[in-house]
């Protein structure tokens, strides 16, 4: 049913990617758009503004309702139909919603818009495979250092270890949330170059990943976090709250700004995050650059759906970013925004766009890389010793491997001959690249599927098979994706190469 | 009394003194423990010189800012929400146990206990699990979202039936000779349950009405399911909830503190009055079941 429903709703989506340039948009219509508590004053005077100013007679009766970003994706999966029209998110919940069926198609012309007039990183944001699912909103989820300048000395902010010195000097505290937040430890990673790269298909889903923490480079980074975390102080904290009780250092990002220049006044610095030193090498501290996006939800009623996008458009457009960044200092993802010199002059954005050269956009995440990783911080001040810290390592590596096929390029040919294991310790019919022989016994059903290891949803079924079609049958959807029966028992070679399986009986 | 005898009592009203006294250390110290949260959301509740968390406990600044913000949002009406939910299931949640009780407990009927057992096994399956379901059922009666609360009101108030156990056990302690007499002199069922048998258990009435005060009250789950993207339909907890976000956590804290002020300030002040028969409903049920 949920399928249908997805079916009728993308087909109704592509339908008015079709109409738009031709249906008469004009007429009333009736919205709820979710956004942050905050910008919900400004989100309904830009609206209003849309109706004045649109040329298709659209006007909008829009209910806008205040929903958290961090919070958007699971409100809006609880269910899709009764959600917000247009609904504003963190990147980090884009694959769900795309999964969810609950973000509509970019049309081609809106597409071609967005890409050329939004920072690059935040396009890729809002991009599964080849498709356009949002609109970036802002650029501006990264981190950098807030520092009091009564106690830190403005020639130590490149330097780590002068930073740790300084405080432990002063007393006073170090705050870099390591032991609870993998979007912050990931830091040290990025800065030997490590990196942690997920893929994703035209429907959302995770195919695979390019994950290299585990690595010398990896030691490296560790080697830095423990002189951090060693310090007695250090605080994993990522709040500049911490500056009321004793910290000279917080790691944390614009959205703090303001309660920290409440704090420390006119001793407040900011500045990119600091260089740490391992065997006589420095090491500049990376970070994540992250985005909000705006999505648009996928409707029945075509001439509405395209409407709600020209919306969006102009919501997430020049005019509206430059007003959300001077309301509530919202960092613009739109080029010509961020070239402005009201943006450069932000102290924040500043320190933001300082440390972008060491920034790694954050792509598509696999919602559990964060609870995975996020134990590294713990493992890492318990461990006494290199072998700890490597230790620290393996188990990071050895959960993310068995949650996940490190490497799906690989498929698995899983039925009776292997007891239907689709896991990717089976080596005998693991097929990367390569070739596998395998017996099919004589039975009532000597069927299986192709599939990425330990998953039964992405098949590689009877499409991919380009030789020895003949041997098999495809029992089509009836029995589950694409499942395959051998016509005769006997002992075949199945090749794959990548993109296509070959089928022989020897 | 020999001295050694009198050696043995003073060692044992010495011993009574210090074990008493030791009691008495822990027991202070237990309050401390469990009283530390409480006064702390009280003392931030009056924090103004900064809104979100912070490291300490008494604040630099006193004031009442956070009271009167919270007026200024949505506040207000989720506390109506709350309030009018917790009411409305009070009310008739109290009437249906108070029915289903007496029945159960004064009248002989076909299938009583196999019904009694069906029920006791049915209340076995956690509600949650037809948490989906039956916000497809209240979304087609269009009782979701800004609608929420009557929808809450019925989910609340539907399955009360089976929360009879205690009340049938308080009513089963009253003698049937009562109901025997009024009924020799005439009263009809109903009569005798209202003019003798609730009199009797003011108790477990007043339980009976607490209880279901307190289930709406604090509801999280249900509520924020069906609830949910609409500010208008919240109830207190789901949207004090909220202000706990990333994003609006430096701004709302010491809100949220404020508005958990509130939020236990009716109950507290129930229970305070009523705390007599509270205890006496609780234990009273459970005499004879």
């Amino acid at each position: 049913m949920k399928k249908l429903l997805a079916f009728v709703l993308a087909a109704v989506m592509a339908l008015s990617v079709c109409l738009t340039a031709s249906a008469e948009l004009a007429g009333t219509y009736d919205i709820t758009i979710w956004v942050a508590e905050n910008a919900v004053a400004l989100t309904e005077k830009q609206v209003q503004d849309f109706n004045a100013t649109n040329t298709d007679g659209i006007v909008f009766n829009a209910t806008i309702e205040a929903v958290s970003e961090a919070d958007a994706a699971t409100q809006m999966i609880t269910d899709v139909e009764a959600g917000g029209d247009i609904f504003c998110f963190a990147q980090d919940q884009f694959a769900r919603l795309v999964q969810a069926n609950a973000l509509a198609k970019l049309g081609t012309k809106a597409a071609e818009t967005v890409t050329a007039n939004n920072d690059p990183a935040t396009v890729a944001a809002s991009t599964s495979g080849d498709v356009l699912y949002a609109y970036p909103l802002t650029a501006d989820n990264g981190y950098f250092m807030y520092y009091d300048k009564s106690v830190i000395p403005e020639e130590d902010v490149d330097s780590m270890e002068k930073l740790i010195a300084d405080c432990e000097a002063a007393q006073k505290y170090f705050a870099f949330e390591q032991q609870t937040s993998a979007w912050y430890l990931a830091s040290f990673f990025f800065a030997t170059g490590c990196k942690s790269e997920w893929k994703t298909d035209d429907e959302g889903n995770f195919i695979s990943v390019n994950d290299t923490f585990n690595s010398p480079a990896g030691l490296i980074a560790v080697k830095g976090m423990k002189k951090l975390v060693s310090s007695p102080f250090h605080l994993s904290s990522g709040s500049v709250n911490e500056f009321n009780s004793g910290a000279a250092i917080v790691v944390s990002g614009t959205w703090d700004y303001t309660a920290a220049k409440e704090i420390l006044g006119d001793n407040l610095g900011v500045t990119d995050l600091p260089s740490f030193e391992v065997d006589g090498k420095e090491y500049h501290l990376g970070s994540f650059s992250g985005c909000k996006l705006m999505g648009v939800k996928p409707q029945v009623d075509a001439v509405k759906a395209a409407a709600l996008h020209k919306l969006a458009q102009y919501l997430t457009g020049e005019k509206a970013q430059m007003e959300r960044f001077e309301e509530l200092a919202w960092g613009p993802s739109n080029l010509a925004d961020q070239a402005s010199e009201a943006v450069q002059a932000n102290p924040g954005l500043a320190a933001l766009i300082a440390q972008s050269p060491y920034a790694v956009p954050q792509g598509q995440i696999h919602g559990s890389w964060w609870d995975i990783a996020k134990v590294i911080g713990e493992d890492v001040k318990n461990a006494t010793d290199d072998a700890g810290l490597q230790a620290a390592l393996d188990n990071y590596y050895d959960k993310i491997s068995s949650l996940f096929t490190l490497d799906t390029s690989a498929l698995l040919f899983v039925g009776a001959w292997n007891n239907w294991n689709n896991a990717d310790d089976t080596d005998t019919y693991y097929l990367k690249d390569g070739s596998v022989t395998l017996d099919v016994p004589q039975s009532d059903y000597m069927g299986g599927r192709i599939v990425n290891p330990g998953s039964w949803d992405t098949d590689k079924g009877f499409q991919q098979v380009t030789e020895g079609k003949e041997l098999i049958q495809d029992l089509g959807e009836d029995i589950g994706d694409n499942n395959i029966v051998f016509l005769a028992p006997g002992n075949y070679t199945v090749t794959w190469d990548g993109t296509a399986i070959t089928i022989a009986a020897n | 009394m020999s001295e050694a005898t009198a050696k043995r009592h003073m060692g044992l009203r010495a011993s009574r003194t210090v074990s008493n006294t030791l009691i008495h250390v822990l027991l202070i110290v237990i309050s401390i423990i469990w009283l530390i949260p409480f006064v702390c959301i009280v003392l931030q509740s009056f924090r103004v010189e900064n809104t979100g968390p912070v490291g300490y406990i008494i604040p630099h600044q006193w004031g009442t800012g956070n009271y009167t913000r919270l007026f200024q949002t949505d506040f207000p009406r989720w506390y109506t929400n709350t309030f009018i939910a917790a009411l409305a299931t009070a009310a008739l949640q109290t009437v249906i146990v108070l029915c289903m009780s007496y029945t159960l407990s004064r009248f002989r009927f076909k299938m009583r206990q196999p019904l009694m057992r069906f029920m006791l096994i049915l209340g076995m399956f956690p509600g949650m699990l037809s948490m989906i379901i039956l916000y497809r059922v209240l979304k087609d009666l269009g009782l979701t979202q800004a609608n929420a609360v009557p929808g809450l009101i019925l989910v609340y108030v539907a399955s009360s039936g089976m929360g009879y156990y205690v009340s049938k056990g308080f009513f089963d302690t009253i003698p049937m000779s009562l109901d025997e007499a009024a009924r020799v002199d005439g009263a009809t069922r109903a009569k005798i349950l209202y003019k003798i048998i609730l009199p009797l258990s003011k108790p477990i009435v007043i339980y009976t009405i607490l209880t279901a005060f307190m289930g709406p009250w604090g509801d999280y789950v249900f509520a924020r399911y069906i609830a949910f993207g609409t500010s208008a339909g919240k109830n207190v907890a789901v949207g004090l909830y909220d202000w706990l976000n990333k994003d609006q956590i430096s701004n709302c804290y010491t809100m949220f503190c404020a508005g958990g002020v509130l939020v236990a300030l009716p109950v507290t002040i129930l229970f305070l009055f009523l705390q007599k028969y509270y205890v006496e409903g609780v234990t009273g049920g459970a005499v004879k079941g």
